[in-house]
């Protein structure tokens, strides 16, 4: 029998309503569903998967995050307030010319391979970031003219000049410790001597650590941490409200951050991070060697604007490269104000009204999102914009970090006290200003305070000149299970330290 | 007398509406659909915002009007890649010998138990997301069900004793598919590409929701259902308006396709 119209109408509305519902679920659905286990089992929800899990060779902050400090250990590292303490070096002393440092390492960490940590391996881990190093970030190394075994538990390392810098790299990925039989297969199989042994990466799922029972020092709590990866926002707080995951280790969703506040179940933290969303220009570029184009799109972005409509308002305007937690942090929100007129005169000078300029986002939630505001501000300033997604990491990686093939872009650069490595002729930025590398050089071979005095320099520099424009400081926004606890407030360093989390 | 046909008149009205409301879009929307302006942002409907606004302060009503474009601009075009491409080879399968159109149509088999949607993602994953990838995928995935289809009336048509009589008349293949074939074909041809014109239009929504379709700031009802999934408790509205809107545009054409299937097929005129 053939339906009647009505039947079919009622039937099209029927099926309206449940679009309304997909609507409605639409994200919970992505993960497996499982249960995060007992007690002993944590699961924490990330954005952004690496691509491998070889920082050596692969440049993005999605592989320290989950390796550094629960894989691999380094000889020092920061603490909660930005200090630099012991790890697997006991002390540490520094020649009075400073270019001498000598370590004495733990006699008892072992790698999860079962060889024993040594000095050798102190001296093999340094002399590999020099030697078999592609990231841009080895550069930090270079500075090391020697490194030397004098025992098994002593190290000493000699610098071709004074660095302040250098020990606080060796904080960083740069100054993880490998085994010298353990790098065979990095981007799959890492080998550490951390408190967790990696077990096994689900691509385009989740990576599983658990717990190194051999471990040197105190051991973590959780026997198994799985870090589950989600591409949406709202399917990551689902996976929350469905208890899939138990810790939202950076929400990408603040402005559904009600569902949780106001229900007993869960506890919000709310800190500072590193991560300085940076809109980046290609100043490699004709149109953006002059500053005038470049100051031009800073004044036309009105950043407290920006930051209420893409980010609820969450995070911190900083105007330039240096975060607060930094020691030579300055508010230079003032250097480029939001003043359309003098922006659209600015551009107008430089020629760039009109342009057509291709922003080229990663397709990661911040970036989407505060890339249509910058988008639509630009064209009131005169430039026309075209938006263009490529996929994070893999494309974003290819096109815009490795072959700066890109006008502008938008990303989060969240390795700590990065001003030098992002703005430098090699980068994507390929942001080339003798004067900035003069500053940050005084930097670094100075005392304390010309160290200080010159990366204040070198911050300001940066914003005077409009090497990029700084939207905002990212919130370090948590979500867990109240009863998790050691989450960090503040994310300051390039790893997420799964040790000090418990129930 | 024919009778009024309810699903042709409901259907005809409906997709009248949405073409009406991308062509209007062309010269006049209440405001700037892509024009952010967070002094109003979230706002809730009212005399100046009739549906509202969203978190970036744009108004609803004027991307709902913006998106029907991209709406109908998808589905025109990936219904024109299907007909295209599945017209000719459902026409060749039935014209030409056993084995080649053997062929053929396994081939079509082969493409429709793919999954449209995996089909459209895998796509959007290779040549990148954008409104072209959403429409040629969606095309191309259409083409099975315009190839069966026509191939099933090309056949009938065949078994004429016109084609049959050309045929003996020494006439070539080609233009007794022109001449003959193609024009009595013609009803399937409005009839499927009305019904494959709900499915794009569902499909696109479903690309653009993923974010394998329509790019932002262009206006596209499925990513504005995916931006509003931040405010489904807190402003549910920003939701329901384009789902709405995507279930009305698929109402439409399901009924125009089912009224105009009703309108051509004449065992269904007698039976009425």
């Amino acid at each position: 029998m053939k339906p009647s119209f009505s039947t079919r109408a009622v039937a099209f509305l029927a099926s309206a309503a449940l679009l309304a519902v997909t609507a409605c679920s639409a994200g919970s659905g992505t993960s497996s569903g499982s249960s995060p286990g007992g007690d002993q089992n944590l699961s924490i929800g990330l954005v952004a998967e690496p691509a491998s899990l070889d920082f050596t060779t692969t440049d993005g902050a999605a592989i320290p995050q989950v390796l550094l400090g629960n894989v691999y250990e380094t000889l020092v590292k920061q603490d909660d307030s930005g200090k630099i303490v012991p790890s697997l070096a006991k002390s540490w002393t520094v020649s009075p010319d400073r270019k001498t440092y000598t370590f004495d390492l733990v006699d008892n960490a072992k790698f999860t391979n079962d060889k024993q940590f040594t000095a050798n391996d102190a001296v093999f881990s340094i002399n590999r970031v020099k030697t078999a190093w592609t990231t841009s970030l080895k550069a930090a190394m270079d500075v090391v003219s020697q490194a030397k075994a004098l025992s098994p538990t002593q190290l000493q390392v000699t610098l071709a000049k004074p660095s302040n810098d250098w020990l606080f790299r060796m904080t960083t990925r740069i100054g993880a410790m490998f085994s010298e039989s353990g790098v065979s297969a990095l981007a799959t199989a890492p080998v550490g001597s951390g408190p967790f042994k990696f077990s096994k990466w689900n691509r385009g799922d989740s990576i599983v650590m658990v717990r190194n029972d051999s471990y040197w020092g105190s051991k973590p709590y959780f026997q198994q941490i799985t870090l589950k990866y989600f591409k949406d926002a709202t399917a990551l707080n689902n996976a929350l409200l469905t208890g899939t995951i138990n810790v939202i280790g950076t929400v990408q969703a603040p402005e559904a951050l009600s569902q949780f506040t106001s229900n007993d179940k869960y506890q919000v933290i709310e800190g500072t991070t590193n991560g300085e969303v940076l809109l980046s220009f290609n100043n490699s570029l004709p149109l953006f060697k002059d500053v005038r184009t470049r100051q031009g799109i800073r004044m036309a972005i009105d950043h407290k604007a920006l930051l209420d409509t893409c980010w609820a308002g969450r995070g911190k305007l900083i105007g330039s490269m240096v975060p607060p937690t930094d020691p030579w942090y300055e508010d230079l929100t003032g250097v480029a104000p939001y003043d359309l007129a003098k922006a659209k005169s600015l551009l107008q000078a430089s020629g760039a009204a009109g342009k057509t300029l291709r922003l080229r986002l990663p397709t990661l939630p911040y970036a989407t999102s505060c890339g249509q505001v910058v988008k639509s501000q630009l064209e009131q300033a005169g430039l026309k914009v075209a938006i263009d997604q490529l996929e994070f990491p893999a494309a974003w990686l290819t096109t815009v970090f490795k072959n700066a093939d890109y006008d502008m872009s938008i990303i989060a650069h969240v390795e700590p006290r990065d001003l030098g490595a992002v703005f430098n002729a090699k980068y994507y930025t390929r942001y080339d200003d003798p004067t900035l590398q003069g500053y940050l050089a005084a930097a670094d071979s100075g005392d304390e305070a010309a160290q200080v005095d010159n990366m204040k320099k070198a911050a300001r520099r940066l914003s005077e000149q409009a090497a990029g424009d700084w939207l905002f400081l990212l919130p370090n926004l948590m979500v867990a299970d109240k009863s998790v606890k050691g989450l960090p407030t503040n994310a300051i360093t390039e790893n997420f330290d799964l040790s000090k989390l418990a129930r | 007398m024919k009778r009024l046909n309810p699903s042709l008149i409901a259907g005809g009205v409906i997709v009248a509406v949405i073409v009406l409301m991308a062509l209007v879009s062309f010269v006049w929307t209440p405001y700037d659909a892509t024009l952010v302006s967070p002094a109003s942002r979230l706002l809730e409907p009212s005399w100046s915002h009739w549906l509202g606004t969203d978190k970036f302060g744009r108004d609803v009503l004027s991307q709902i009007m913006v998106g029907s474009r991209t709406t109908l601009f998808v589905g025109v075009v990936a219904v024109g890649v299907a007909a295209v491409i599945g017209v000719p080879l459902g026409i060749l399968a039935a014209m030409v010998r056993r084995w080649p159109s053997e062929v053929i149509m396994r081939a079509n088999d082969l493409l429709l138990a793919f999954p449209a949607l995996l089909l459209a993602i895998m796509f959007g994953a290779v040549f990148g997301a954008s409104t072209l990838t959403a429409m040629v995928a969606i095309g191309i995935a259409s083409v099975p069900s315009f190839a069966r289809v026509i191939r099933s009336g090309a056949l009938q048509v065949m078994r004429t004793e016109y084609v049959l009589a050309a045929r003996a008349a020494g006439r070539q293949p080609f233009p007794i598919a022109l001449r003959h074939v193609l024009p009595n074909v013609t009803s399937l041809i409005t009839v499927q590409a009305s019904v494959s014109f709900a499915i794009a239009v569902l499909a696109e929504a479903a690309l653009s929701f993923l974010g394998y379709g329509t790019p932002p700031p262009t206006p596209s009802w499925g990513r504005m259902l995916q931006e509003s999934q931040e405010f489904l408790f807190s402003a549910p509205r920003l939701a329901i308006f384009p789902g709405i809107a995507i279930a009305i545009a698929v109402l439409g054409f399901n009924l125009l396709g089912d009224g105009l299937r009703d309108r051509f097929d004449p065992k269904l005129e007698d039976r009425r």
